[in-house]
């Protein structure tokens, strides 16, 4: 392919779709509707660095515009000075997973239906306010190169969330339960999310205040999944790595962690951070970012790659009509082979924690930060009290020393992560895992 | 103009009213990669929102393709038949008053690479003042236009400029950052390139610090983030009548301070947030929150008022011509007796990590620090190595013992450094 003066390389990602969301607030229909959008993003490597442009409604049939869109680029990648080079990947396309059958025909009047059953689900004595949302983002994807490579697919990602509200003499607690797929979510037969959400709620109003310091703390799988993303997936970012900005720079091959803890980012894996192809429109593989505690590989770009080296390109993602970066999709600590009542008898007194509120890291510094939704004090390996909003820190470089045991009962939980105002699906998982020396955040004294 | 009469006409035909808002918007930004620009990038894009009121239900649809509005009129028309009925009174129709809105607009604000490629250039120069290493930043340029016209005769123009930069460096494995923003091209790229180098060098070396209560100093970066996530949404009118609010049954109470107030000022020299009107046309005017440390009043758009019987308060908020409204703020502000804070021992913290994770309902929270130091004199001591800051972040402005003179605008917040008595520190 003939290529312009002054540039090397040329790609474009033309992505349209729409989205639907429904909002139920205390039995009232605040909105349900569908909204539209058609972007596209052209990159171009210049003989330096990138020029990128982001143009709303562009057809890629029309060879003029993108003609045009190419000459802008390349005019904007003339004050860029790094000298970038692209490593060589492999392209190919998976097959996206089947939505299970006909989930998502139903007429938006018949999820709002369903949707207002879930929600009332959650009308339970105690319950002040109830909350259910419905999102469904469907997109086609269209990626070239002057390379010559082509892909395109279709995408889906639905799912619910719904929200209770417990409120007694001013003190005010939550209960929040989702459920999110690739597969199409089926609405139907849904309400015990709504129930549990309630259940949750009024429960925490009952629930004391953590007292912060060092204990032994078990993770459930969805909390751990969350460690296994803030503590070590975005300080593997090639990215990062790259910039100077991440604590495991210049350790491949060092030993981080304990020899039980294997961490794994797979695009290819059916679940909710599921990828076809990547934003570069490379193939996708598992990457082994830490194996048996050894630091193994980064996640990178092709320009990554080529930058930093010891991994594999195809971990470039981007949401519509925006540049691609480095980012994580399905991440998960690997399966060991303790069982939950072992782990908690392993604990013997400390803490177990629950569901995650999110968390963040900083990674040039090492340390993260990663909230449970709840947990229980445990006193020789048994649950006592209940305990909420309770916060765990660590450090990169030594906390992945103090895994004690990892289970067997390893679990994939959905979610959205952003970083650079990029916000894409993920999921993260792990098996329940019991951490030494864990630096609980609480409020609570003696 | 031509495309919304169009849409009005229509849309008109199909429920008793109709809103259009129209917006198109433009940036240019670069990024360095350490110390060499990586990229530079131009974004043009344009956003139609639709809104439809029909015997009291409310739909809305949004498309970035205008061509395709009849598809995202029939989406909002859709959308309005399946919406639970309201008490609703109309739309806000015009009013001489109010010409084209400028208070957010610089015209020497051109999208030119090679400014935004000085923005860096001078960042850069900024931090070799400290023995820190950069590892990235950015700078961008924008400027947009909105209207907003409906079936009630308003038709009002926006125009809106930026300029944005902000820059992440690290010492060893001490990092720090800075950022700066503006509706106009007065920025310092060299106080944010200063800045974020000092952080991150003279953060390193920090020591262990005790578990212990402490008085901290939240910096304005540090406060926006709790205050933002916990306190502002506990305003919102919508929050308050749904139950979703801790600050329900405390108007005419003491929620802070009595020295202290917290107001919104829409129309404010330079404010990032500033606009004559709201986002669904509604003129804009001071709402006093918390005045002299009693809860006041709560933040309406049309849609919460007329549900719950009360006014708007032109606190409707919109993201981009393609988002929908929400309830929100403009600038807001939190004022008092100003001293210097910083004499007596304390802790400073000038950045939080995970504020995202607090509970917006309860006000708990859990963080860790980031470029904490012992402070005494006014002057930065000993950096704190690592350790978590806990509390609550309703029961806190009930401890805030002094605000600081400097104020700094983070987004549509303007704040001061608080000083608050007795916050859990966790050590490590």
């Amino acid at each position: 392919m003939n290529l312009p003066s002054g540039v090397r390389f040329y790609d474009l990602r033309h992505v349209t779709g729409q989205a639907t969301l429904i909002d139920i607030d205390n039995g009232v229909v605040e909105s349900a509707g569908t909204s539209f959008f058609n972007k596209t993003v052209v990159r171009v490597l210049g003989p330096h660095g990138w020029g990128i442009l982001e143009a709303d409604n562009v057809s890629p049939e029309n060879k003029q515009r993108i003609g045009d869109l190419i000459r802008s680029a390349a005019g904007l990648a003339a004050i860029t000075g790094q000298e970038i080079t692209l490593s060589d990947a492999p392209h190919g396309s998976l097959e996206v997973p089947r939505l299970q059958q006909n989930s998502l025909d139903l007429s938006l009047e018949e999820k709002t239906d369903l949707l207002s059953g879930i929600e009332k689900a959650a009308a339970l004595p105690g319950i002040v306010n109830r909350r259910a949302n419905y999102i469904e983002r469907s997109e086609r994807i269209e990626y070239s190169d002057s390379s010559g490579t082509e892909a395109s697919c279709r995408m889906c990602w639905s799912g619910f969330n719904v929200l209770a509200v417990a409120s007694r003499n001013g003190n005010v607690q939550m209960g929040y339960e989702r459920m999110h797929t690739i597969r199409g979510i089926d609405l139907r037969h849904q309400e015990e999310y709504g129930k549990k959400a309630a259940e949750l709620a009024i429960s925490l109003l009952d629930a004391g205040h953590a007292k912060g310091g060092r204990m032994r703390a078990v993770l459930d799988p969805e909390l751990a999944g969350v460690f296994a993303h803030e503590a070590v997936g975005h300080a593997s970012e090639g990215d990062l790595v790259q910039e100077g900005n991440s604590v495991l720079a210049g350790k491949i091959g060092e030993k981080i962690g304990s020899e039980r803890l294997t961490i794994v980012d797979d695009p290819t894996l059916p679940e909710f951070g599921f990828e076809p192809f990547d934003a570069e429109g490379v193939s996708v593989r598992r990457t082994e970012i830490i194996r048996n505690g050894v630091i193994h590989s980064y996640l990178h770009s092709r320009e990554t790659l080529a930058a930093v080296g010891n991994g594999i390109p195809g971990h470039a993602r981007a949401m519509p009509g925006e540049a691609p970066i480095v980012r994580m999709s399905n991440t998960f600590i690997e399966n060991g082979d303790a069982k939950l009542d072992e782990i908690m008898e392993a604990c013997g007194t400390g803490i177990l924690l629950r569901g995650s509120r999110g968390g963040q890291v900083d990674p040039g510094r090492g340390v993260f930060q990663f909230n449970a939704e709840y947990g229980y004090l445990v006193e020789n390996g048994e649950c006592t009290r209940m305990v909420r909003d309770v916060s765990l820190s660590g450090d990169i470089l030594s906390t992945l020393h103090d895994i004690l045991l990892c289970g067997n009962d390893r679990k994939m939980s959905p979610g959205y992560c952003g970083k650079n105002g990029q916000s894409v699906p993920v999921s993260d998982g792990a098996p329940h895992i019991l951490l030494e020396n864990a630096v609980v955040g609480g409020s609570g004294v003696d | 103009m031509a495309l919304i009469d169009r849409i009005l006409k229509e849309g008109s035909k199909q429920a008793d009213e109709i809103e259009v808002v129209y917006g198109e918007g433009s940036s240019v930004s670069a990024d360095l990669k350490q110390r060499t620009v990586r990229l530079a990038s131009r974004s043009d894009d344009c956003g139609l929102a639709i809104r439809v009121i029909r015997n009291g239900r409310i739909g809305s649809s949004t498309t970035n393709d205008p061509e395709n509005w009849k598809r995202c009129l029939d989406a909002a028309v859709a959308s309005a038949n399946l919406a639970t009925s309201q008490p609703w009174n109309g739309l806000p129709g015009p009013s001489a008053e109010i010409a084209e809105d400028t208070l957010c607009f610089d015209p020497s604000i051109s999208l030119e690479p090679p400014i935004v490629r000085n923005l860096l250039t001078t960042m850069l120069d900024g931090a070799g003042s400290h023995k820190a290493e950069v590892t990235s930043a950015s700078a961008s340029l924008s400027v947009g236009t909105m209207t907003i016209a409906n079936s009630a005769g308003l038709l009002a123009t926006s125009r809106n400029t930026g300029v944005s930069i902000s820059m992440e460096a690290i010492a060893g494995q001490s990092t720090g950052s800075e950022f700066d923003q503006s509706c106009f091209m007065d920025v310092n790229p060299y106080n944010v390139g200063e800045k974020a180098t000092f952080f991150a060098a003279r953060s390193a070396g920090g020591k262990e610090i005790a578990t212990g209560s402490y008085d901290i100093i939240l910096s304005p970066v540090a406060y926006a983030e709790l205050l933002g996530g916990v306190f502002v949404p506990a305003l919102s009118g919508r929050n308050v009548h749904a139950g979703r609010s801790r600050l329900a049954d405390s108007l005419g109470k003491e929620v802070m301070d009595p020295r202290f107030s917290l107001y919104d000022d829409p129309r404010l020299q330079k404010g990032l947030g500033s606009a004559l009107r709201d986002g669904e046309g509604v003129p804009t005017r001071r709402v006093d929150f918390v005045d002299k440390g009693i809860l006041r009043s709560f933040a309406y758009d049309l849609r919460t008022a007329y549900r719950y019987g009360k006014a708007t308060t032109g606190n409707a908020v919109r993201g981009g011509a393609s988002g929908g409204t929400s309830i929100g703020h403009h600038n807001l502000v939190f004022d008092g007796p100003r001293s210097d804070i910083a004499q007596e021992p304390a802790i400073y913290v000038h950045s939080v990590i995970g504020a995202h994770t607090a509970n917006p309902m309860s006000g708990d929270f859990s963080v860790e620090m980031a470029n904490a130091f012992h402070m005494e004199a006014g002057s930065f001591g000993e950096p704190v190595r690592s350790a978590m800051l806990a509390g609550n972040v309703f029961d806190m402005h009930h401890n805030i013992v002094g605000i600081s003179r400097e104020v700094r605008q983070i987004g549509s917040l303007l704040l001061p450094s608080i000083r608050v008595a007795g916050l859990r520190v966790i050590g490590k």
